[in-house]
């Protein structure tokens, strides 16, 4: 649950208005492409896509069940409206390099984004795209980092050294804004001002708190895993001040 | 082999707009016609596997026909994880070329001996794997995978590899019946047929005639060849230059084991044992039994005693 609450502003922050798709146009060469590569926090992402119309909002209730199309890792097949299957991380940036890369040949406009875990940047895979995004100038495409310095097990920084994202994605010869990645003005203005530098691409790195917005899971490890009972939901909700969107049965 | 591929990639581009090529820093001045006529369309990734696989799954997604090429033991190895998730997984029309397959660089070391691609590719569902013997079949099997619509791979050797001729057709999922004969029947993949077929010459002055079956697809493996070739013969040789595990005598195994007769089958290639020593491909053939002379020697063996014990048909002796 960290992991999806801490990139739930960033996802608001794009499907407020930001990017260009929609339900009615899944396969519009000239949308932009969203590849949602931390598929461990799908649950965040299924609220957003049912929000916006691209499934029934009361599909939610099926979620991880044996025959949903919303398994806990997100799957293309099932689901035909999302642009990739996830859940083995390090894999988005490499194809989001290939989709920008076919989309420039093909004249299609749009952009690609690809939303990351801070903990998905240890996987190499990542830098190799990185490198080559900046070698061939795709400025239409967008990393995010959802920076909640939490892993399944540790710290993010502890485990990769000092050097910070900022540092690093600007060593790849990428354009780089750091912003509060829980407040959505801030994510939706770095989202306005990509590409950051001409001929680049852009990296947001999204300073984000895991369980953002509930008191009792913020920054907190053990609710990596961990289920919420209906009292944990019901203390959650108060906090900020929300109805559930559907009726879950336990 | 890998000209071939080059003359066969530049057609297939010409004729198809969507074709194209990603390489993990490999094949100096081998494409460089390509270069010249489809410079867009040429994308060296740099040494960085996984990156060439995951660019290939995007550009797939936007509806091109990639075709990735590295060394065999490098692209199906480290990229393993990206052909499973990136190309399989959303199973994307994506060609892997494995160019030095098997022991063709069995003198540069074992970080470049690939005995296992062909088993770690048709371990990935939908997978369609093919290992051609000679450039015809490099020239003919390139654009049936790459109009598939699904992924496949493709194991090529090196320069200037002997072709041979055959009136049978060249079709991806068929094997190719090179000689008819009877009792014991040679079943080869790759490189390992021209042996088969010197082996098959040597053998008819002798009056020895096995049948010779090439099977340039791996997986999914061709059954009706094997129908009809276990009405003919009583045992099986099958030739390969790969491990124990997921080649062709295991795929041709697997099949005879699940049918209430089938001929016994033998095998002979590398074994499991790292080979260290720089050996020439050729000399580590020899030495392990699957050249020419090494087919022959168990053809006259088995010709004499399928001959003595054909009511033992199955057992092994």
């Amino acid at each position: 649950l960290t992991s999806a609450l801490s990139c739930a502003d960033i996802l608001v922050a794009l499907y407020g208005g930001w990017l260009d798709v929609s339900p009615n146009r899944l396969r519009d060469p000239h949308r932009d492409r969203f590849l949602f590569s931390k598929g461990h926090a799908a649950s965040a992402y299924y609220v957003v896509l049912a929000c916006r119309g691209f499934f029934p909002v009361e599909e939610l209730a099926s979620y991880g069940t044996s025959g949903s199309r919303l398994p806990s890792h997100p799957c293309r097949l099932s689901l035909p409206c999302l642009e990739i299957s996830s859940g083995s991380l390090g894999h988005g940036l490499g194809i989001g390099t290939g989709m920008m890369y076919g989309m420039a040949l093909s004249r299609h406009s749009g952009r690609a984004v690809v939303l990351m875990s801070d903990g998905e940047c240890n996987e190499g895979s990542v830098w190799e795209a990185a490198a080559f995004a900046c070698a061939h100038q795709q400025e239409r495409l967008i990393a995010i980092v959802d920076n909640n310095n939490m892993q399944a097990v540790g710290r993010t920084d502890q485990l990769m050294g000092g050097a910070t994202f900022q540092d690093k994605f600007r060593a790849f010869g990428w354009g780089v804004r750091t912003v509060n990645g829980n407040n959505i003005s801030e994510v939706r203005a770095a989202l306005d001002d990509t590409p950051f530098m001409a001929g680049r691409p852009s990296a947001i790195i999204a300073k984000t708190t895991g369980g953002a917005g509930v008191s009792f899971m913020a920054d907190q490890t053990l609710w990596h895993y961990r289920v919420p009972s209906r009292e944990d939901l019901a203390n959650a909700l108060e906090e900020i001040g929300e109805q559930p969107l559907i009726e879950v049965s336990t | 082999m890998r000209r071939a591929f080059s003359d066969a990639l530049l057609q297939l581009a010409r004729e198809d707009p969507a074709v194209i090529f990603l390489t993990g820093d490999l094949g100096f001045g081998v494409f460089d016609a390509f270069i010249a006529e489809f410079p867009e369309r040429y994308v060296n990734v740099g040494v960085a596997e996984a990156q060439l696989v995951d660019c290939a799954a995007g550009l797939a997604l936007e509806g091109f026909r990639p075709i990735v090429y590295s060394i065999a033991s490098f692209v199906t190895g480290r990229a393993f994880e990206q052909i499973r998730l990136a190309v399989g997984y959303h199973g994307l029309p994506v060609v892997v070329i494995g160019a030095g397959g098997g022991y063709t660089y069995a003198d540069a070391g074992v970080t470049h001996h690939a005995k296992e691609d062909l088993a770690l590719m048709a371990l990935i569902p939908n997978m369609t794997v093919v290992c051609p013997g000679d450039p015809n079949e490099v020239t003919a099997l390139l654009p049936q995978v790459c109009r598939l619509g699904g992924p496949s791979y493709m194991r090529i050797g090196r320069f200037g590899e002997p072709r041979f001729e055959s009136s049978t057709p060249i079709h991806v999922g068929c094997a190719r019946l090179l000689r008819e004969g009877q009792r014991v029947a040679v079943l080869t993949t790759g490189g390992s047929a021209v042996h088969a077929l010197t082996a098959a010459d040597q053998l008819a002055e002798l009056g020895v005639r096995p049948a010779v079956c090439h099977f340039h697809t791996v997986h999914p493996i061709d059954v009706s060849a094997l129908v009809a070739l276990s009405g003919q013969a009583e045992v099986f040789v099958v030739v390969e230059e790969h491990g124990l595990q997921g080649g062709l005598a295991a795929a041709v195994s697997q099949w005879c084991a699940a049918q209430p007769r089938a001929p016994r089958v033998l095998r002979i290639g590398p074994s499991d044992e790292l080979v260290v020593g720089n050996p020439k491909q050729n000399e580590l053939q020899r030495r392990l039994g699957f050249d020419a002379a090494g087919i022959a020697a168990i053809c006259r063996e088995l010709w004499v005693s399928a001959a003595t014990a054909k009511t033992a048909m199955g057992e092994v002796p």
